[in-house]
């Protein structure tokens, strides 16, 4: 073959050989370039109808133009020899590159990442690589990854799977059998149609093989080697694989399509996200003694890519939180999630104090509840091995769930407060490492006799006073509001002329089911309250409340949140009774005062207007801090609103979202910025917090 | 004596990936009851610790374990007694909506 021209190619040199043919160095005497000429064997050879098709498909993924996939510029037939013109890429196989011992974590999410990019370009495109295998992967010095023969196995790969599964006696040699069979999925071998899937489950193998140098199926026949394909288990990869990375390739690597991931998406961004903390914790696995661990979370999980200057949404759900990212335009939005889906996030909050980036939420579910954060927008969060939130052994009670996570003031950045069920506050001094009960307000002698809601006996929202720099007040379903003037030692109940309907005594001194507080900081004097009925506001700190339920289709609701910069504005969402608890008539109304309750509009322009039985929650609602002011709420029929021009117009941001309980904003700056002052100090909410409402909006069901 | 645990998934992050781990439990008295087996395994698997008990040592009220097919809720709880080799599995129950 050595000087012979195919096509206006020159062979130099025979550089390896393959299950398909014999490849060549060749030189493209036309474009001046040196490329790769595989010449596919004559057993290899399909009858000339499926020639054609060969041709047709090579050529159909010779569209595949991305980095990580060897491009096939030519496929022709000459001297009656089918070759293949193909990009020469300089590296070694993977296969090569695999020790006994398997690689270096680091190594196998590099490249992992890459064969998925590669895959999800391919699938995309409607083309199954249908070969992949370790031999198939090229890694340049670089470190870059090239996986070959794309869309080159579909057709021949029949062949190879006949001879596979058939000619059992020509597989009896080893060399065969860690050629395709090992590779190959369930499915495949049981003569299902191969699918994206099975890719991914040739990725789980490449994987495995990567990580622990060995095959995670194998046998001294082929016999052997299918029947653990289809039946037995791999054995569990330990330290020093990832617990992460150990999860991916299990996933890849179920026995049904239908287990496994579904897109190479999902597989690129769940080792982008393990990558991500191998990279941050230097963690590569192994015994993590009693230090904080830190997960992955990757069932499906598309990640937001943020810059500076965006900003985002963080919803939570009854399944999982999402993250929604736009820039300061607020019209486009792409979604990230669900982070922790299965699990109710009940609270969400972004630090942007002291240069952070930090997602903090909530998760609970069967395995209990957890504050977690993320510094990667959600790429990777912390799993600590030990529940930092956890009410001591003599209280004899046990942490339920969290509804609020309020970051301290800007200049006490490592302060941090989490409002929980059963009611009680707990407070961080250090960046929420660690957390200890509020013994002043546990202690109070009202406690035992705070009943739960129907939500259950939660203490959801905390407002710092920002002048009062040891003022600090809470709400309780059902207590009602308590207020600290001395940084949280001794606290006072601040009801009066807050109505309950559920007592003989209508006006008690403590026992009111608050559903919301909010202030607005240039007026920390002044406070309003929207009531399990009643809507209130009081001019002295909480010591006295007047009812300004002046205009409102119903007194009953859940959310409340301040407009950022105006300290008579205040957005509330009434609902119809505490029996029904949805939108009044069935129009979704936002209502708004501008003269501090005096009166109250109904905005509803964009908002459904008929047979619209939607209930926004305690926390469901939240403002940014552009001018003007984005408005937005969750429903628990989940769906996203938002307004752009302070609740003048609403659009639909999303649907199709498990129950909203909690919306919080937040404005991305440069990490490691300290706080810019000029407009934060002008801008209320947001005077302590990018996250411009973390201490208003609404949930609900106390 | 060895105790053997069945590791759901979700947990298999604090037991290094394994679904199955064997650990050793020291016999204060005889018999062994499954609160020592749990003890020995926090202690080699802090992680599991706070997903499988509340903070006072409660197991979660939608977990569930068993001794082999039997749930402790029916066998005397934390107190019910294991012998040597036992196998004990950790399930989250049938529940939600």
């Amino acid at each position: 073959m050595i000087g012979q021209v195919l096509g206006h190619c020159r062979v130099v040199a025979k550089i390896g050989e393959g299950g398909m043919g014999v490849v060549y160095r060749a030189r493209d005497e036309v474009l001046h370039r040196d490329v790769a000429l595989k010449v596919v064997g004559t057993n290899m050879r399909p009858d000339s109808s499926s020639s054609q098709d060969l041709l047709r498909e090579a050529r159909a993924s010779s569209a595949l133009a991305h980095p990580n996939i060897c491009t096939i510029y030519e496929v022709g037939e000459a001297e009656g020899q089918l070759y293949i013109v193909m990009e020469l890429v300089e590296g070694k196989p993977l296969r090569a590159l695999i020790g006994e011992a398997g690689l270096p974590a680091e190594s196998v999410l590099r490249y992992g990442v890459q064969i998925a990019s590669a895959l999800v370009r391919a699938h995309d495109k409607g083309i199954v690589h249908r070969d992949l295998k370790s031999a198939n992967v090229v890694v340049s010095a670089e470190g870059l990854v090239k996986v070959l023969d794309f869309g080159l196995a579909k057709r021949i790969g029949n062949e190879v799977l006949e001879e596979s599964t058939l000619s059992l006696e020509a597989l009896q040699e080893k060399s065969t059998i860690s050629g395709t069979l090992p590779y190959m999925a369930p499915e495949v071998l049981r003569g299902e149609a191969a699918d994206y899937r099975s890719d991914l489950w040739a990725l789980g193998v490449v994987l495995y093989e990567a990580a622990s140098g060995r095959l995670p199926f194998k046998g001294q026949t082929a016999f052997e080697v299918s029947s653990a394909v289809l039946r037995e288990l791999p054995l569990p990869l330990g330290a020093p694989v990832p617990p992460g990375l150990w999860a991916i390739i299990q996933r890849c690597l179920a026995k049904e399509p239908t287990q496994r991931y579904q897109r190479a998406g999902e597989v690129q961004a769940a080792l982008e996200a393990v990558q991500s903390n191998v990279i941050f914790s230097g963690d590569s696995g192994g015994d993590r003694g009693g230090g904080p661990a830190r997960t992955t979370v990757f069932h499906g999980v598309r990640h937001v890519h943020v810059r500076k200057g965006d900003f985002l949404l963080l919803v939570g759900t009854l399944k999982g939180a999402f993250l929604l990212r736009s820039n300061a335009q607020r019209k486009r939005w792409e979604v990230g999630g669900p982070y922790f889906h299965g699990q109710a996030v009940y609270a969400m909050a972004y630090d942007g104090r002291a240069g952070q980036r930090r997602i903090w939420l909530s998760t609970q579910g069967y395995w209990g509840t957890f504050p977690r954060y993320s510094d990667d927008f959600g790429k990777s969060w912390t799993n600590p091995q030990e529940a930092p939130i956890r009410f001591p052994q003599d209280t004899g009670l046990s942490l339920k769930n969290i509804w609020q996570i309020a970051l301290g003031r800007p200049e006490e950045p490592g302060v941090l407060y989490c409002g929980v069920e059963p009611a009680a506050l707990f407070e961080s001094r250090d960046s929420g490492e660690s957390w200890s009960l509020v013994r002043g307000l546990f202690n109070h002698p009202h406690r035992p006799r705070w009943v739960p809601g129907n939500g259950g006996l939660a203490l959801h929202t905390i407002v710092l006073d920002p002048e009062e720099r040891r003022r600090m007040y809470v709400a309780i379903s059902a207590g009602g509001v308590y207020r600290t003037d001395d940084g949280g030692g001794t606290w006072t109940a601040q009801n009066q002329g807050i109505r309950v309907m559920f007592m003989p005594v209508k006006y008690p001194e403590f026992g009111q089911c608050v559903h919301k507080i909010a202030m607005h900081p240039s007026r920390p004097d002044r406070l309003f309250l929207q009531n399990h009925f009643g809507l209130y506001r009081s001019v002295d700190r909480g010591g006295s409340w007047t009812e300004i339920a002046n205009g409102v289709p119903s007194d009953f609701g859940f959310a409340m949140v301040m407009h950022p910069r105006n300290p008579d504005c205040v957005y509330i969402v009434p609902v119809e009774s505490d029996e029904f608890r949805c939108a009044c008539d069935g129009r979704l109304r936002v209502y708004r005062t501008r003269n501090g309750g005096a009166s109250w509009e109904p905005l509803s322009r964009g908002l459904p207007q008929k047979g619209a039985y939607e209930t926004v929650l305690r926390d469901a609602m939240a403002v940014d801090s552009f001018d003007p002011a984005g408005i937005y709420l969750g429903t628990r029929s989940g769906q996203i609103f938002g307004s752009m021009d302070e609740g003048k117009n609403w659009q639909k941001i999303l649907e199709g979202l498990p129950a909203v309980v909690c919306i919080r904003t937040a404005a991305v700056e440069e990490a490691g910025a300290s706080r810019p002052v000029s407009r934060e100090q002008s801008s209320p909410n947001s005077s302590r917090t990018k996250s411009t409402a973390t201490r208003k909006s609404g949930r609900g069901k106390s | 004596m060895p105790v053997i645990f069945h590791i759901p998934g979700p947990l298999r992050e604090f037991t290094g990936g394994r679904g199955k781990v064997e650990v050793e439990v020291e016999i204060e008295r005889s018999p062994a009851t499954v609160a020592e087996a749990l003890s020995a395994l926090y202690a080699v698997y802090p992680g599991v610790r706070d997903r499988i008990a509340t903070e006072q040592g409660q197991i979660r009220e939608h977990i569930n374990v068993f001794i082999g097919a039997e749930d402790i809720r029916y066998t005397g709880g934390l107190m019910s007694r294991i012998s040597s080799g036992v196998e004990i599995s950790i399930v989250p129950a049938v529940s939600g909506g």
